[in-house]
């Protein structure tokens, strides 16, 4: 490779600072450079930052010879910025700490000396430039050059700049670090500066001014605290995230050497992003002796820029190409409902559901009012129906998310408490799962079982995503803009679908209007359903994979980009569609009212249709919802109901089993005529009876006026 | 073929690099593999720096990669001679005196991995001992080849100081582990500002167990080493005293400052006496680390004999178990299961069993005498008795300690394999402290999903898991389990158990042992297949969903446990293959020990 003509590079930054402009909005030309070079030159800022993606616009080559030998661009900068400051400097500058005053005194003292007629001498000459240059060179990486995972930061690496992300974990305290050092001698009185490059130096050992040097004193050097130039320094290590890391291996990590203006930037446990010279250190002293072989390695810091949770890692890198291959294929909608808890066959619904709960619809504040756009799903069903693999796995799966059990198990609870700090005594406001989950989803397990001040703030969560906390003399607000997935348990342990909603979950229906969706998820022997199930799962066994008919589960990764994605669209309702919808809704409310209706068909039902179906246009990317959408919403509320409704196959089977627990209960009651129900339910269930088929026998005796019950249902009596 | 072996008995790095690919293809095709010294069961010190050495172990924990030069030049201040070097297989540069690294040019440096690995947590003694009897080289010991050291005046220097202050356990520890091995002198960290116990430098995950640790420089630059594989490394030996931390100079913190602690410094560079350094020229997978099994498995071979042994094993078992066959077939199930299929959040294989009703009262001691016999067949297992205090004092869960910048291991950072059993007769009632909790929820996550969480404090990682657990208890374990089985004791049995005991050592001789010993590690190891005609499978699946009824309804997690279980039931009859009669002896077994569970009463033992 031919050598680059440095001397052509050092013109081209020159024309480069001076040239550079920008037009902002009102078309006016911004010379950016020229203006930090004049802050610089007006000790009014410290930090010289040269943007590549500028320097890439007007000298592409230049910039890429920058990224690859950064070291040695850096200091080109440095002297081309030294060589214009003085074009710059307008104004006297009011001299800011003991240095400055001292190297004016030196370079006036320099300049009065050297008087020589004719000679064209800058005085600043003398001294080494990193005493005067009050300065600091950063560049700063493309925009558009991907982040290195600390892993692949290798031996290639070295001496270009890359950007790295990852968690510090150790920062060290900022300490002053010697730049050059200055000795003043005490035979002669010269000063002797010692620029300093590494980590540590050697004192000269005798003082090599002329004078000295003449008369062979050799004097001994002091070093001058207050003339020497010091620098902040900061040492980081920083770790992969765990996203980064391969299966089966260790988090890496990563030192980080700050200096100057970028110490102080992060601390243990945050995220960032480092642009930095991958550079080596070579051991010296004992260290050398003994592992000479080694050299360790660190980053020197270029930038430092903390990030915060949401736009981390993953979620701002645009898809890769396979990733969208991927996502390209068919049915998207579908696939990513299967790829939910893969474990669990069937109850694709439930899946979508969950799905687009995952997405979420719009907020929407029409003068002042403020509509959700979270969608609320209560899943509901027998024990064992992997209700709460559900939950945790869409815990898992959301980037923000809390999972609680409706008892709660701190004493916060669910909404907020408000606590006593021990030391101060002040009180002070500790959220809860539902704060916690403030924009993101709160799964919450055994939901039933709510503590009773938790169920009635709830309610104001559901609808104006605010908890409102009026205690101990606190009264505030606190954003709670989540959305719910809780799941609960039928109230006698199993679900009765004799009984209405309220009575089996005992929830009372103002909570469960709120849910947009209530899902009950049974798993009752059907021979075709259990035929497929059973084909699955020896198939898995067989072949130790999952059937190849079914399309392949999308990662946990994609499906959680794609969704970062989804949450970038505001999809809006055509007037077009406002017919179809109201037409739609006014269907449902007619069947509603003819059939037996276990649930409630109100307003918020078309909210929840309305939430659904821009949660599907959000889902394809779009920005305007279409009819397909709102007939696929439409047909969920229309499956969620249908599930709620769905009437058991096994009572008609319990025809025989209504006579047989007649026989029970007439020979229970004996010569009386009167039986407690408990005692007849727990006879029958003694006798294998289940007590759904019990209250259908009561019922259907009840109905053909053989007994009467009485009015909280706990005595039969024999007409 | 006597020559190939002498060669490797006496080559050096320089050498190997001469020409690497043909030492590498001699090393791969030695005959006689086990006469490179394997540090495991020969003491390092007996070993001269630089000389080729075998160490097996588990990997531990990763540290960053090294920078090292490939080649340098070095510059002789008297003679004026320039000579170039290698850095690789080998820590410290072989200069001399007047000699100076030439650290401008000709410089060109590469990467090379570092890894922990520490000997086989839970290995059993059986295991050490035939290791031992196999690969112990006797002329070692006889060799003065402290001469071949490298820094003898240092060496000796340490020695008289070792000679004041010796630490008595470290001897001790030492000898449990080997019989044979000849005592060591241990190197005591006692400088007084550092003072680091030898634990803490081995970092091993099981207390009080004797172990040994490496660290293994990796030079090919491949992902294929994972955390907890069991890994077999040839590699050179290096052994330096000078490359210990506690050598290292003072440094004037305010001109040198630097992120590395001293605790830092101290542990990732042990005494080599302690923690030899292996640069790694070969390095192998192992799937087991039973002696008994050598070479590749032949699968015919395996189901022949499986039968005999299993009739050993299933005597010997039953009686054990005070005449209870059921659950003698149901741990040996559990003795030869493994995890065979993991997807995302799905694993298949994994059998923890939950024996309950055990005559505590009776026998308090029982669990851990059953343990002492299931230890001589499998090869690593580990007893953990779970009472409230080890709960709440136990670090279970590796956890990465930033101070001294390494995974500090915990009892659950296990080789895949391994038997861990949990004895639940001696909890009592207590309070559980957070660290406790925490604990539980571990054991329960290790148990449903074969899956173990690192703490690295800033966030967790799940690393997979493949750990047996058989949980030991009065009533129903606290913990989750897949088959749970109350153990019902024959009276007459009940009463002799000691008797029982003492004949069944008796009957296991050494000959028996050893079938059951490569029986069960060569189950593991078997493949298994089902047909693609499953229909008997499918028919009694949605006939066992018709009948369930309500309360305890029959899920498709039962017909995977049954699948998992006819899938053991059959290899452990030496079919390698799902066959109809196995599918009925598992419904039959699930049948009987679900009729078990419905009719359970109080424990009365």
């Amino acid at each position: 490779m031919a050598m680059r003509d440095y001397a052509a590079d050092k013109e081209g930054f020159k024309n480069f600072f001076i040239n550079f402009c920008q037009t902002d909005d009102e078309g006016r030309k911004i010379f950016k450079y020229s203006e930090q070079l004049s802050k610089v030159a007006h000790r009014e800022q410290i930090s010289f930052v040269v943007e590549l993606d500028d320097l890439h616009d007007m000298n592409e080559e230049l910039a890429e010879a920058v990224m690859k030998n950064t070291r040695r661009y850096t200091n080109m900068v440095s002297d081309v910025v030294y060589d214009m400051i003085p074009d710059f400097k307008h104004k006297e500058v009011a001299a800011k700490d003991t240095l400055d005053v001292y190297i004016e005194h030196r370079i006036m003292l320099e300049a009065r000396n050297h008087r020589i007629p004719g000679e064209m001498r800058d005085p600043r000459n003398r001294y080494p430039a990193e005493l005067i240059r009050r300065f600091e060179v950063y560049f700063k990486d493309l925009s558009t050059s991907k982040s290195v995972p600390i892993r692949d930061v290798k031996a290639e690496h070295i001496g270009k700049l890359v950007t790295v992300r990852g968690i510090v974990t150790r920062c060290t305290d900022v300490k002053p670090l010697l730049v050059v050092a200055t000795y003043s001698c005490s035979a002669c009185g010269a000063e002797t500066y010692q620029p300093v490059r590494a980590l540590q130096f050697t004192p000269p050992p005798a003082c090599t001014a002329d004078e000295c040097r003449l008369n062979k004193t050799a004097g001994q050097l002091h070093l001058q605290t207050r003339g020497s130039r010091f620098q902040k320094f900061q040492e980081l290590k920083i770790q992969e995230h765990s996203d980064q890391v391969p299966v089966g291996h260790i988090p890496r990590q990563l030192s980080v050497y700050c200096r100057g203006d970028t110490t102080r930037r992060a601390q243990p446990g945050d995220h960032v992003a480092i642009t930095g010279v991958f550079l080596p250190l070579l051991n010296s002293g004992f260290r050398q002796m003994v592992q000479g072989l080694l050299s360790d390695t660190y980053l020197e810091a270029h930038g430092v820029t903390c990030l915060n949770q949401s736009d981390e890692g993953e979620m701002a890198e645009p898809l890769t190409e396979e990733e969208l291959a991927e996502l390209a294929e068919d049915d998207l909608y579908s696939r990513m409902a299967r790829s939910l808890a893969p474990e669990i066959y069937g109850h694709e619904d439930v899946k979508k559901a969950l799905l687009l709960l995952l997405v979420g619809g719009v907020d929407k504040r029409p003068n002042g009012m403020k509509i959700r756009g979270n969608i609320n799903i209560c899943l509901m069903g027998d024990p064992g129906v992997a209700k709460s693999q559900l939950l945790n796995y869409i815990d898992r799966l959301a980037p923000r998310s809390q999972y609680t059990t409706g008892r709660g198990s701190s004493g916060v609870g669910l909404t907020a408490a408000v606590l006593k700090d021990p030391f101060t005594g002040e009180m002070m406001l500790e959220g809860g799962a539902l704060v916690l989950a403030d924009q993101g989803v709160c799964c919450i397990d055994e939901f039933d079982k709510m503590a009773e001040n938790d169920r009635t703030a709830i309610h104001e969560v559901m609808e104006q995503q605010t908890i409102s906390i009026a205690k101990a003399g606190i009264m505030t607000c606190l954003n709670a803009r989540v959305s719910i997935l809780a799941a609960a348990n039928p109230a006698y342990g199993r679900y009765n679908p004799k009984r209405t909603i309220e009575q089996n979950i005992q929830l009372p229906a103002a909570l469960l209007s709120r849910f947009d969706l209530l899902w009950l998820i049974q798993d009752k022997p059907n021979r075709e359903k259990d035929l497929e199930l059973a084909k699955h799962i020896a198939y898995v066994h067989q072949h130790s994979m999952q059937p190849p008919g079914q399309t392949r589960a999308l990662p946990m990764k994609l499906v959680r980009r794609y969704l970062g994605l989804t949450h970038r669209k505001h999809p809006t309702v055509p007037r077009s569609l406002t017919e179809y919808i109201v037409s739609s809704y006014v269907e449902l409310r007619r069947e509603a009212r003819n059939a037996r209706d276990v649930t409630f068909t109100s307003a918020r039902n078309l909210l929840a249709i309305l939430r659904l179906s821009t949660a599907l246009a959000r889902l394809r990317l779009s920005d305007v919802v279409e009819k397909e959408d709102v007939s696929e919403a439409i047909r969920l509320v229309e499956m969620s109901k249908q599930s709620l409704q769905h009437v058991d196959e096994n009572v008609q089977r319990g025809i025989s089993a209504t006579d047989r627990i007649f026989a029970v209960v007439r020979e229970l009651a004996g010569t009386s005529n009167t039986v407690k129900i408990a005692d007849v339910i727990e006879r029958c269930v003694d006798k294998g009876f289940k007590p759904d088929q019990v209250d259908a026998c009561i019922e259907e005796y009840e109905n053909l006026n053989v007994w009467q019950v009485n009015q909280v249902r706990t005595k039969i009596t024999f007409m | 073929m006597h020559d190939f072996s002498n060669d490797f008995d006496s080559v050096t790095p320089d050498i190997w690099m001469l020409n690497e690919a043909a030492w590498n293809e001699r090393l791969t095709q030695l005959p006689n593999w086990q006469k490179i010294p394997l540090i495991n069961s020969n003491a390092s010190h007996n070993l001269p720096d630089g000389s080729l050495v075998r160490f097996r172990g588990m990997v531990q924990d990763m540290h960053n990669p090294e920078f090292f030069f490939e080649q340098f030049e070095v510059f002789n201040t008297v003679t004026n001679e320039i000579k170039n070097k290698s850095g690789k297989y080998t820590d410290t540069a072989h200069i001399l005196e007047n000699e100076k690294i030439n650290y401008t040019e000709n410089l060109k440096s590469a990467q090379r991995q570092t890894i922990v690995v520490v000997s086989m947590p839970g290995l059993n003694d059986w295991v050490q001992n035939i290791e031992d009897e196999h690969n112990h080289l006797k002329h070692l010991n006889q060799l003065p080849n402290t001469s071949k050291r490298l820094n003898l005046n240092n060496l000796k220097l340490k020695r008289t100081r070792d000679e004041s202050d010796e630490d008595p356990d470290s001897m001790d520890v030492e000898n449990v582990g080997g019989g044979i091995k000849e005592q060591r002198t241990a190197e005591v960290v006692n400088n007084a500002s550092k003072v680091v116990s030898r634990e803490h430098l081995l970092n091993f995950p099981l207390p009080d167990v004797p172990s040994k640790s490496c660290i293994v420089k990796v030079y090919d630059d491949n992902d294929n080493i994972k955390i907890n594989d069991m890994i077999e490394v040839v590699g050179f030996l290096s052994v330096d005293p000078a490359l210990s931390g506690e050598f290292q100079v003072e440094k004037d913190p305010l001109l040198e400052p630097t992120c590395e602690t001293e605790a830092e410094i101290i542990t990732h560079n042990p005494p080599p006496s302690l923690v030899p350094r292996l640069h790694a020229v070969y390095i192998k997978k192992l799937e087991h680390c039973n002696p008994l099994v050598k070479g590749d498995i032949d699968q015919e071979v395996i189901l022949k004999e499986a039968k005999t042994a299993r009739e050993h094993l299933l005597k010997a078992l039953k009686e054990l178990l005070l005449g209870d066959e059921l659950a003698a077939e149901y741990l040996i199930c559990h003795l030869i299961a493994c995890v065979y299929l993991r997807q995302d959040t799905f694993t298949l294989g994994q059998f923890c069993l939950n024996i309950s009703n055990l005559p505590t009262k009776k026998y308090p001691n029982y669990a851990k005498q059953l343990y002492e016999i299931i230890k001589q067949f499998v090869t690593k297992s580990y007893y953990l008795p779970l009472t409230v205090d080890n709960m709440n004092t136990m670090a279970l869960l590796p956890k990465k300690d930033y101070e001294c910048n390494r995974l500090t291991s915990g009892i659950l950072q296990l080789s895949k394999h391994t038997h861990l059993v949990l004895d639940e007769t001696n909890l009592e009632q207590g309070q559980l402290h957070a660290t406790g909790v925490g604990n539980i929820t571990a054991l329960g996550n290790l148990i449903k999903l074969q899956k173990v969480e690192y703490d690295f404090k800033y966030y967790k990682m799940e690393f997979d898991s493949d750990i047996n657990v058989l949980v030991l208890s009065e009533g129903k374990s606290l913990l989750p389990n897949d088959y749970h089985i109350p153990l019902r004791p024959e009276k007459d049995s009940l009463e002799i158990f000691d008797a029982i005991v003492e004949a069944a050592t008796y009957y296991l001789k050494e000959e028996i042992m050893n079938t059951i010993r490569t029986y069960l590690t060569n189950l593991k190891l078997a493949k298994y297949s089902i047909s693609e005609n499953l229909q008997f499978v499918e028919d009694d699946f949605i006939e066992m969903r018709s009948n369930s009824d309500s309360d305890s309804p029959v899920t498709a997690d039962d017909l995977h446990r049954l699948l998992v279980l006819a899938r053991l039931v059959s290899l452990s009859r030496g079919y390698d293959t799902l066959t109809r009669e196995c599918w009925d002896h598992t419904k039959k077994m699930e049948e009987e020990r679900l009729q078990r569970l419905k009719n359970r009463v109080a424990p009365t033992l």
